[in-house]
C-alpha cells in the first residue's frame, strides 16, 4: 500500500471532516437544547447552498464572504420554523416530532425543486481551485476554509453558551425547563434562538461547501442521515462531540476508501454508528439522556 | 428548469384535462372513451424525482415528435388519426411506474413508450404483457428487460412478446466502447497500456462497468484495465478515489459518471495533476450536457465519452436541436430527448404498416420494422432482433471541443477530428 | 364498529367486478401498504418501539424469495416463508441488540435505519445478489411462480394479506400479550416494576412484525418484477411504511388501514393534478403539508378521532 496514498487519505479525511462538523454542530445544538430531532436539517443546508448560489450568480458575492448572509437568512427561517411549528411539538412523542420535521423536509426539498430545478450545480468561488502542495500531498483550500470555520464556529458557540447570559439560560432550559422558567427565562425565546442558531450553522455549512460539493434538492435527505450519524457518534448535545464526530466519521470513510472498495465506505460509518449505539449510545462526548 | 412548454397556472383547458384525469382515477373510463380519430400513446417518464432532468427531456422529445407526426397528417393508414400522448410520471419509483402505466392504459392508451430507468421499465413490462399493450422502450439499458420476455415466449409461458427496445443494451454499450477505445488509440498512433476504470456504483454505473469489463475480457485488446474504482453515488468527496487512480500511473482514466459525480471528479483530476493521455469514458451522462458544461467549463475540455448521440450530419437534426433549445430553456438535444423523439416515429411507422390498432397487428409490424428515418446515430436501419432489441442502436464517441460536444468517431459519424492525447495543460 | 368493517370488506371483495384495472391497481397498493403498515404497527404502534428501518425486512424477504426462485427454481409460495423466517431472524437480531443494550426512542430509530442502510449499501456491492443492477423476474403469468396474468388476482392477494395482518393485530389486542404490549408502550419502567418481562415482550413483537413484513417483501418483489437495493431497502420505503399507521392511528387495529386509504389516493390525485400542470414535485409539498397538519391537529391519528366522533353521534 502506497504510503503517500494513505497519508493523503488521512489529510483529505481530516479536511472533509470540517464539512461534516459544520453540518453536525447545528443539529447537536438543537437537540441538546430542545430535544427535538430535526429531520429537516439536511434540507436547511441545501437551502443555504442555493442561497449562496443566488448571491453568487445574481449579485456576484463570493461564497467565501456570502456565507454570513446565508447564515443570517437561515437563522430567520429557523427561528420562524420554531415559533410556528416546532414549539407545538416540543413535548410530543418522538414519532410526532419525526413526522412533523419530515413534513417540513418534504416541503423544503420540493420548494427548492420547483424554484431551482433538479440538476446538480456548484458555485464558483475564489477558493474553488486553490490547492496548496506540501511535498507529495495536497491541501484543498476550500475545504481547509470550511474546516477553519467549523472550528471557529464550535469555539464561538461554546463561548456563547458558557459566557453569555442568553447562553447560560439556554443551557439551563436544556437541563431543566421548569427551573429555567422559575429564574425568569423566556423559554420560548430561548428555543427560538437555539433553533435559529442551529439553522444558521447548517446554512453556513451549506454556503461554504457549495463551492466544492455539487448539490441538488435531493441532497437534503442524505445530508440529514449523515448529520445524524455524526451527532450520535459524537454525542447528542455536545459541541466538541459534533466536531470530533465529524472528523472521525470522515477519516473512517476516507481510510475505508483507501483500503477497501470506495463504494463501500458508507458501510464504515454505519457500522461505527451501530457500534456506538450499542456500546456507548450517548456518544463519545454526550451526557446521559434523561 | 421546469417544463417551459407549459406555462404555470391552470387555464381552462388544462383544468378540464385534470378534471377528466380525476374522473378517470375514480375508475370510470367511459368518460374519456368517446374520442375518434386519435391514437393514444402512453408516454411515461420520471419527470420528478432524482432523474427528473433526463425524464423531462424525454417527455419534451416525445411531445415534439408527436407534434411533427400530427403536423404531417397523422397516421394515414388509420385515417389520418392524430397521435395523442397520455403523459405519466414514474417519479423514478417502480410501483408508481406500474400504476402510471395502468392509469394511462385505463385512459385508453393503446401503446406505451418509456420509461428511462430500468426499475420502472421492468415494472411496466407485466402491464404490457397482461393487457396486450405494445410497449416500446425508448431508453433503458438493462438487458433482462427484453431478454426475459423473449425467453418466456420461447419457453411457451407467454404467447406474444409485446416489449421492444430501441436503445443500446448494457452489453452493446460495452462492446462498442472497447472497440472505439482500441480504434482511437490506433488512429492516434499511441499505445496506452494502463486504463483505470472509475464508476458510480448505482444501477446505471454498474451495468455499464460490467458491460465494459466483460467486453474487454472478450476482446483482449492491447490495453489493460489495471484498477477498478467504484464510488457511492452521489458522492460527497472523491479525493481519495482519484488519489488511488493516480497511484496506478494511468495512461487513461475511464469514468462512468452521473452529473453530480462528474462535477466532483473532473476538478479533482485536474487538482491532483494526474498525468495521462486523456479522459475517455465508456459512456455515461454528466460529461456533455449544457448544465455540466456551464458548471465545469475547462475541466470538461477534451473529454471523450461514448454515448448514444444524435446524427448532426442530418439537416433535420440541427433544426430540431435549435427548436429543442428554445423550448427547453437552452438544453442540448441529446440522448434522452433524441431517443424518445425517434421512439415516437418508430411507433408511427409501425402503425402505418400495421394499418390497424389491434395489438397483435402492431407487434407484427414492429417486428418487421426497417426504419431509416431515425435522427440518432445508428449503425444501420432500425430493426428488432429475436430478443426485441435494436442491434443497430449504437453509441458514438463524442468529445468536448471548444466547450461543445462533437461527434468524433466512428469516421462516418465524425463531424471533427478527435484530439488525443489531450494537450499538456 | 365490526359491522362497518365487515360491510366494507364485502364491498372490497366485490369491487374488481365493477372497477377499472387502474382503480384495482390503486387498491392493490392501498392494501399492500396497509399490510406493511399493520405489520409495523405490531412493534411500532402496540409496543411503542419506533422502527424507521422496516424496509430492511421487506428487502430480506423479497431478495430471499427471488434468489431461491431464480437460482433454485423454488416456488415463491414456499420461498416467501423462508424469506419471512430470515427477516424474522434479522428482526430478532436487531431487537436483541437494541433492547438488550437498552436503546429507546430516537436511538432505537437510528439503529434500525443504520441496519437498513447497511443492507442497502452491501447489496449494491455484492454481484451475487445482483448488485446495484438488481434482480429481474421474467413475466410468465404462472401462478405457481406467484405471478398472475390477471391483475385482479394481485388485488385479492393483497387484500388477503391486509385482512390477515389486521386479524393478527385484532387477536393480539385481546390476548394478554396485548396488555403487556400496552403496558410497555405506556410506561416501560412501570411495567418492569410490575413484573412484566419487557425485553421478551418487545422482542416477540419485533420478531412477529419483521416476519410479516418479510412475507410482504415477496409480494413486493413479484409485483414489481425487479428488485433494486434502493427500492427494497431504501429510506423512502421505510417512510411509506410508517406514515400510514402514524397518520391513521398507531396502536389501533384500523389505524394503518385508514391511513392507507387516506394517503395512497391522496398521493395519486395530487400527483395527477399537479403533475399535469408542469408543477413537478408540487404534490410532494401537499404530502408534507398533510403530514404537518396531522401532527399538529390529529396527533393520535385519524382513526381514534373518527371513532370518538362516531361514538358521540350515538349508537
Amino acid at each position: 500500500m502506497d504510503p503517500v496514498l494513505v497519508a493523503q487519505g488521512v489529510v483529505s479525511g481530516i479536511l472533509f471532516g470540517g464539512v461534516y462538523s459544520l453540518m453536525a454542530v447545528g443539529l447537536t445544538l438543537i437537540f441538546g437544547v430542545m430535544r427535538v430531532i430535526n429531520f429537516a436539517h439536511g434540507d436547511l443546508m441545501v437551502w443555504g447552498m442555493y442561497l449562496s448560489w443566488l448571491l453568487a450568480t445574481r449579485l456576484g458575492v463570493d461564497p467565501a464572504v456570502g456565507f454570513v448572509a446565508c447564515a443570517a437568512c437561515l437563522y430567520l427561517l429557523g427561528a420562524a420554523l420554531q415559533r410556528g411549528l416546532v414549539d407545538r411539538i416540543v413535548d410530543a412523542p418522538h414519532e410526532m416530532q419525526i413526522l412533523l420535521m419530515l413534513g417540513v423536509a418534504l416541503i423544503l426539498e420540493n420548494a427548492a425543486l420547483l424554484a431551482f430545478g433538479p440538476e446538480p450545480t456548484r458555485v464558483r468561488s475564489s477558493l474553488t481551485a486553490w490547492t496548496v502542495w506540501v511535498g507529495p500531498l495536497f491541501v484543498d483550500m476550500a475545504r481547509l476554509t470550511a474546516f477553519a470555520v467549523a472550528l471557529a464556529l464550535a469555539a464561538g458557540l461554546g463561548l456563547f453558551l458558557y459566557r453569555t447570559d442568553l447562553g447560560r439560560r439556554m443551557r439551563a432550559a436544556a437541563d431543566n425547563v421548569y427551573g429555567a422558567q422559575v429564574i425568569g427565562t423566556d423559554v420560548r425565546r430561548v428555543y427560538a434562538v437555539a433553533f435559529g442558531v442551529g439553522a444558521a450553522c447548517v446554512g453556513a455549512a451549506g454556503a461554504l461547501t457549495a463551492s466544492f460539493l455539487p448539490f441538488s434538492p435531493a441532497l437534503g435527505l442524505s445530508a440529514s442521515v449523515a448529520s445524524f450519524n455524526i451527532v450520535i457518534i459524537g454525542g447528542m448535545g455536545s459541541l466538541v462531540g459534533a466536531f470530533v464526530g465529524g472528523l472521525l466519521v470522515s477519516l473512517a470513510e476516507s481510510l475505508g476508501a483507501v483500503f477497501f472498495r470506495p463504494s463501500l465506505k458508507e458501510v464504515v460509518s454505519f457500522s461505527l454508528l451501530i457500534l456506538i449505539l450499542l456500546f456507548r449510545p450517548t456518544g463519545l462526548y454526550g451526557r446521559r439522556l434523561p | 428548469m421546469t417544463d417551459r412548454t407549459l406555462a404555470p397556472g391552470l387555464p381552462r383547458r388544462r383544468f378540464l384535462a385534470a378534471a377528466g384525469a380525476t374522473a378517470a382515477t375514480l375508475g370510470f373510463p367511459a368518460v374519456l372513451r368517446a374520442q375518434p380519430r386519435t391514437f393514444k400513446l402512453g408516454v411515461v417518464h420520471p419527470v420528478t424525482g432524482p432523474l427528473a432532468e433526463p425524464g423531462q427531456a424525454c417527455r419534451l422529445g416525445a411531445q415534439m415528435a408527436a407534434e411533427a407526426v400530427n403536423a404531417a397528417g397523422g397516421i394515414k393508414a388509420l385515417g389520418g388519426a392524430r397521435l395523442e400522448l397520455l403523459l405519466g410520471d414514474t417519479q423514478t419509483k417502480p410501483d408508481v411506474g406500474r400504476t402510471e402505466a395502468e392509469r394511462v392504459v385505463n385512459q385508453g392508451a393503446q401503446m406505451l413508450l418509456g420509461s428511462f430507468d430500468s426499475g420502472s421499465t421492468a415494472a411496466m413490462v407485466p402491464v404490457a404483457q397482461q393487457r396486450r399493450i405494445p410497449f416500446l422502450v425508448d431508453i433503458a439499458a438493462a438487458d433482462p428487460i427484453t431478454a426475459n420476455v423473449a425467453r418466456a415466449v420461447k419457453e411457451g409461458q407467454q404467447k406474444v412478446q409485446y416489449v421492444y427496445r430501441n436503445f443500446p443494451t448494457g452489453s452493446s454499450f460495452g462492446r462498442k466502447a472497447v472497440q472505439y477505445f482500441t480504434e482511437i488509440f490506433k488512429e492516434a498512433g499511441v499505445a496506452p497500456k494502463r486504463v483505470v476504470l472509475m464508476y458510480c456504483n448505482d444501477l446505471f454505473g454498474q451495468n455499464q462497468a460490467r458491460g465494459f469489463q466483460a467486453a474487454h475480457k472478450a476482446a483482449q485488446p492491447g490495453w489493460d484495465i489495471v484498477e477498478v474504482i467504484p464510488w457511492p453515488e452521489p458522492p460527497s468527496d472523491l479525493s481519495t478515489e482519484v488519489a488511488r487512480a493516480k497511484a496506478q500511473k494511468p495512461d487513461v482514466i475511464a469514468p462512468i459518471t452521473r452529473p453530480a459525480s462528474a462535477q466532483l471528479l473532473l476538478p479533482e483530476i485536474r487538482r491532483q495533476r494526474v498525468e495521462m493521455l486523456g479522459v475517455v469514458g465508456p459512456g455515461s451522462p454528466g460529461l456533455y450536457e449544457a448544465g455540466q458544461l456551464a458548471t465545469l467549463k475547462e475541466d470538461l475540455e477534451h473529454v471523450l465519452t461514448s454515448v448514444p448521440w444524435p446524427n448532426f450530419k442530418h439537416p433535420k437534426t440541427r433544426t430540431l436541436a435549435e427548436e429543442y433549445a428554445r423550448r427547453s430553456g437552452g438544453k442540448t438535444f441529446d440522448t434522452n430527448s433524441g431517443y424518445s423523439y425517434d421512439g415516437v416515429f418508430v411507433v408511427a411507422d409501425a402503425l402505418e404498416r400495421a394499418g390497424s390498432a389491434d395489438p397483435d397487428a402492431i407487434v407484427d409490424a414492429l417486428k418487421k420494422t426497417n426504419y431509416t428515418g431515425g435522427l440518432m446515430q445508428y449503425g444501420g436501419p432500425i430493426v428488432f432482433n429475436e430478443l426485441g432489441d435494436n442491434p443497430n442502436a449504437i453509441p458514438t464517441m463524442i468529445q468536448i471541443l471548444g466547450q461543445k460536444p462533437v461527434a468524433v468517431w466512428p469516421r462516418e459519424a465524425a463531424l471533427q477530428k478527435f484530439v488525443f492525447p489531450r494537450p499538456k495543460a | 364498529m365490526t359491522w362497518i368493517g365487515l360491510g366494507a370488506l364485502a364491498v372490497l371483495l366485490a369491487l374488481p367486478a365493477v372497477a377499472s384495472p387502474y382503480l384495482t391497481t390503486v387498491c392493490t397498493l392501498i392494501f399492500f401498504y396497509g399490510y406493511l403498515g399493520q405489520a409495523w404497527n405490531l412493534v411500532g404502534g402496540y409496543a411503542g418501539q419506533l422502527s424507521a428501518g422496516h424496509a430492511a425486512f421487506v428487502g430480506v424477504g423479497g431478495y430471499t424469495a427471488t434468489m431461491l426462485s431464480l437460482e433454485a427454481g423454488l416456488t415463491p409460495w414456499i420461498g416467501m416463508w423462508v424469506g419471512g423466517a430470515l427477516a424474522a431472524a434479522l428482526g430478532g437480531g436487531i431487537g436483541y441488540l437494541g433492547f438488550r443494550f437498552g436503546l429507546r426512542g430516537f436511538y432505537f430509530v437510528l439503529l434500525t435505519v443504520a441496519f437498513a442502510e447497511l443492507l442497502r449499501v452491501i447489496t449494491s456491492n455484492v454481484d451475487a445478489v445482483g448488485g446495484a443492477l438488481g434482480l429481474y423476474i421474467t413475466f410468465t403469468g404462472d401462478p405457481w411462480q406467484f405471478q398472475f396474468q390477471d391483475t385482479r388476482v394481485y388485488y385479492y392477494v393483497a387484500l388477503a394479506l391486509m385482512v390477515g395482518a389486521t386479524l393478527v393485530a385484532w387477536l393480539l389486542e385481546r390476548r394478554r400479550f396485548g396488555a403487556y404490549l400496552a403496558a410497555v408502550r405506556e410506561d416501560e419502567s412501570a411495567a418492569e416494576a410490575l413484573g412484566v418481562n419487557t425485553f421478551r415482550v418487545k422482542l416477540l413483537a419485533m420478531v412477529l412484525s419483521s416476519f410479516l413484513t418479510g412475507i410482504g417483501g415477496t409480494f413486493y418483489a413479484f409485483y414489481l418484477f425487479s428488485l433494486q437495493p434502493g427500492t427494497m431497502f431504501g429510506i423512502p420505503l421505510s417512510v411509506e411504511i410508517i406514515i400510514r399507521p402514524i397518520v391513521g392511528g398507531a396502536g389501533t387495529v384500523a389505524g394503518p388501514i385508514l391511513g392507507s386509504f387516506i394517503l395512497t389516493p391522496l398521493a395519486e390525485v395530487s400527483r395527477l393534478y399537479f403533475g399535469q400542470g408542469g408543477w413537478h414535485g408540487a404534490h410532494l409539498i401537499v404530502y408534507g403539508l398533510l403530514l404537518i397538519g396531522v401532527v399538529l391537529f390529529l396527533p393520535e391519528g385519524a382513526y381514534p378521532r373518527l371513532a370518538r366522533a362516531l361514538r358521540r353521534r350515538g349508537r
